[in-house]
């Protein structure tokens, strides 16, 4: 024993062996799992695809050229005559050699010779067959330094003639950027419209994260407790009042703004110059339109979640023990019986599992099935809030606290490109359907980070600020807000950077930018232009990158 | 008149920090309260303006019952009591003024308020504040760019801006050096007598409890083991507040 301690060796030397022996095994059938094949890329066949992909995407199509070209012609007799020569022409300081000067099979090798051309000059050799209108190209030459020229070629296919046929030695004398080519032109646009696609997904995503990082925040809620008879008052209420709400809005209010919007139309035309302001304008109105409902009936939930928590509050402090614990029952039962329904009927409509078949079809016939086991859990729960005393307070907070966080991390855990492929089936494809996909995933993404820092800040100026007789709000707007602003603009910089390299990828299923392109490109196997995307991309994401860190850098 | 009777506080942990303190604080007076870290002086002064909720027992102010009351009952008693910590708790990223202001926010209108708008007579009585507390020209100063003594000047200021009728003190002078420590209770001391408010201080130094305060209660292990005059404490009593291994000095 004191040996073993004294040297301080282990003596498990077999522990180690076998793990060793189990790291070994896991990695080879890791590598049979993953089909690691070291054969098939040493084929010559892939090799050359290689090589051609890599020399493609290695000359992205930035520009357009004009190219001033000087062509030598040679004969070529098709199929050959009996006595096979050669030919030979001198124009202007050229020489050139074509040994044979014929061809009556594809496979027939001819070699072409010249000297006295422009020294290191591409070119190419063209054929024009008999009839057709244009060149054919049949391949490639790089002229040497001294102007010597060699190469060896053969004809793709052969169409016979009495008469000799030419073949075109075109040198590029001169090559010159005459302007921006299509491809660069269409990367540029995608880009603004990738960026603006971020922008706007980043935007939206703060506002929306902002207000909800404030309830993902553990210290911020721990504190929120209530007598389980507000909680459930709350929960009653909430569905009646948010109706409500949502009557008011899409019944009343909705229409008198959509009859005022048409009057806007004709503002917007008004505003033909500035049309994309008046567009604005327009899509803003509509956008109101449309969410009012739900934000009425949002609104309506909220203020009967805090009128039924009020209520529950004063009641708890001002009734004895016997009749609050019947308060309690009483609300628990409804409160947990319209949980229950609400719960039922959107599982229901979502049809989780295939719930839909053991279901009657209308609503009403669901609603009044739910009612009976609702109704018997509602009693159940009632009951156990006797365990509690009456005036117990229940934190309902950290609930709350809880159910964001995990939503916030089951959606920063869908992958973006999930999401886009969902909202291209919703609003068709388009940037759009981009906004929104990385819209939602931002406000998870930015609501994590947000509470975070809300959780992270001293809670020495909250505690001042509330000694002094301030309110919850005020409390957050004086001591949390000052100290979490720096970090929110940091983050909201962070998120379009990082909305920026998602749209690219969104582009993929439809959901506009440049991944759209990108893709398109891929898939035409136009390389030269895919790299000119992989390019612009590749510039953007570096530029956005050293911006958003200067700017984090400067405010923390 | 502050009446506390019979208080205790049990941390969820199980951690007892007050064990059935009862004491009185008529008006006027200014009370050091003593003992050793850990001892539950700062849970005292907590439970008062219930940023830490009692377990069990009674506070009493003006007739109030501080234990029993929540929502804006809460918040307009708690506006009468200022608080002054030892770490400031001073909102480092925003201005001197708006840190002063803050202190105001019991009265004003919340909507006003959050949207940053303060009446002009609480302007005017923010730069009094600093004025007394002899910071006049930092007003427009960041909190953070303004040094310990300073800062904890602002926090006088700022408890001054709820024209409270008692101000707790939770060790106001514990991060400062000597000097600065003195200059502190000095102004506490000219707040206590001026404007005759209450005083409740935590505080380790005898010397500066013999000095300033006209009373004492000490706490140890969350029990009241003193309360009296601040001459009174002897050796025996040092010893029966600090422990047999602690040594008397200063």
């Amino acid at each position: 024993m004191s040996d073993k301690k004294k040297n301080g060796r282990p003596r498990h030397w077999w522990k180690t062996a076998v793990i060793i022996f189990v790291i070994f095994l896991l990695y080879a059938y890791g590598l049979q799992v993953t089909k690691v094949n070291l054969e098939e890329p040493l084929e010559p066949k892939r090799q050359e695809n290689l090589v051609s992909l890599i020399r493609s995407l290695a000359r992205p199509h930035l520009f357009d050229y004009e190219t001033e070209t000087r062509s030598t012609a040679v004969s070529i007799h098709m199929p050959c005559p009996e006595d096979i020569k050669a030919s030979q022409v001198s124009i202007e300081g050229r020489s050139a050699l074509m040994v044979p000067n014929c061809a009556t099979t594809t496979q027939d090798r001819i070699s072409i010779t010249g000297d006295g051309f422009l020294p290191n000059a591409d070119g190419l050799i063209g054929w024009r067959p008999p009839g057709a209108d244009s060149t054919r190209r049949i391949g490639e030459f790089k002229v040497g330094p001294d102007g010597h020229l060699e190469i060896t070629f053969t004809m793709p296919d052969i169409r016979a003639t009495a008469e000799p046929q030419k073949l075109e030695l075109v040198e590029i004398v001169n090559r010159r950027i005459i302007g921006l080519s299509d491809t660069t032109m269409e990367a540029l646009d995608k880009i603004v419209e990738t960026v603006l696609m971020a922008l706007m997904a980043s935007t939206i995503g703060t506002l929306i994260s902002i207000p909800l990082s404030f309830i993902a925040a553990r210290n911020l809620m721990q504190n929120v407790k209530a007598p389980i008879s507000g909680i459930m008052s709350g929960v009653i209420l909430a569905p009646i009042i948010g109706g409500l709400g949502w009557w008011l809005a899409s019944g009343i209010v909705g229409p008198v703004l959509s009859e005022n919007s048409t009057a806007l139309a004709s503002l917007q035309a008004g505003l033909s110059p500035l049309g994309f302001v008046g567009n604005f304008i327009f899509v803003i109105i509509e956008l109101i339109i449309l969410t009012l409902p739900l934000v009425f009936g949002l609104i309506g939930a909220f203020t009967a979640l805090s009128v039924g928590g009020r209520f529950g509050q004063r009641m708890t402090m001002n009734l004895a023990d016997a009749p609050n614990r019947a308060l309690n029952i009483v609300t628990t039962v409804l409160g947990t019986a319209v949980l229950f329904i609400i719960l039922a009927y959107s599982l229901t409509w979502i049809n989780l599992l295939g719930i839909r078949e053991f279901m009657p079809e209308t609503t009403q016939a669901q609603l009044s099935m739910f009612t009976v086991p609702g109704l018997a859990l509602g009693i159940i729960a009632g009951l156990l809030t006797l365990r509690r005393p009456a005036r117990h307070h229940y934190p309902i907070g950290l609930l709350i606290y809880n159910i964001t966080r995990n939503t916030f991390n089951a959606l920063r855990s869908i992958e973006p490109l999930m999401m886009g492929f969902v909202f291209v089936v919703w609003v068709g494809l388009g940037p759009f359907a981009g906004i929104l996909a990385l819209t939602l995933h931002s406000v998870a993404d930015l609501g994590k980070l947000f509470s975070e820092e809300v959780e992270n800040i001293d809670e020495g100026p909250v505690e001042a600020v509330t000694a002094t007789g301030a309110n919850q709000v005020q409390s957050i707007v004086y001591a949390v807000v000052p100290q979490i602003t720096p970090h929110y603009i940091a983050y909201i910089f962070y998120r379009w950077d990082i909305n920026v390299r998602m749209s690219t990828i969104i582009g993929f299923v439809g959901g506009g930018g440049i991944g759209f392109v990108l893709n398109r490109t891929i898939n035409l196997t136009a390389y030269s232009q895919a790299s000119v995307m992989v390019i612009a991309i590749a510039v953007i994401v570096t530029v956005l990158d050293n911006i958003s860190s200067q700017i984090r850098s400067r405010i923390i | 008149m502050l009446k506390i009777k019979n208080l205790t506080k049990v941390y969820d942990d199980g951690t007892v920090a007050l064990k059935d303190v009862s004491f009185e604080v008529p008006d006027g007076e200014f009370v050091a309260v003593i003992g050793l870290s850990g001892s539950g002086k700062s849970t005292l002064l907590r439970c008062i303006n219930r940023l830490i909720e009692p377990t069990s027992g009674e506070i009493w102010w003006n007739d109030v019952q501080l234990s029993h009351i929540s929502g804006e009952e809460l918040r307009r008693a708690r506006r009468q009591i200022g608080m002054i910590f030892q770490h400031f708790n001073l909102v480092d990223r925003s201005t001197v003024l708006t840190n002063v202001l803050s202190g105001r926010l019991g009265y004003v209108n919340p909507l006003a308020s959050i949207l940053g708008r303060f009446p002009e007579e609480d302007m005017q009585r923010a730069r009094a504040s600093l004025a007394r507390v002899g910071i006049p020209d930092k007003a427009d100063n960041r909190a953070d760019e303004l040094s310990g003594g300073q800062r904890q000047r602002v926090g006088i200021a700022r408890a001054l801006m709820q024209e409270p009728e008692m101000i707790l003190a939770d060790e106001p002078v514990a991060s400062l050096d000597p000097a600065l420590a003195h200059s502190i209770m000095r102004h506490l001391q000219q707040i206590n007598q001026e404007d005759n408010i209450t005083v409740l201080c935590s505080l380790h130094f005898l010397d500066l409890v013999q000095q300033y305060s006209t009373r004492a209660i000490a706490l140890n292990e969350g029990k009241l083991v003193f309360d009296g005059a601040p001459h009174e404490i002897d050796d025996a009593k040092f010893i029966e507040i600090y422990g047999r291994e602690a040594e008397r000095i200063g």
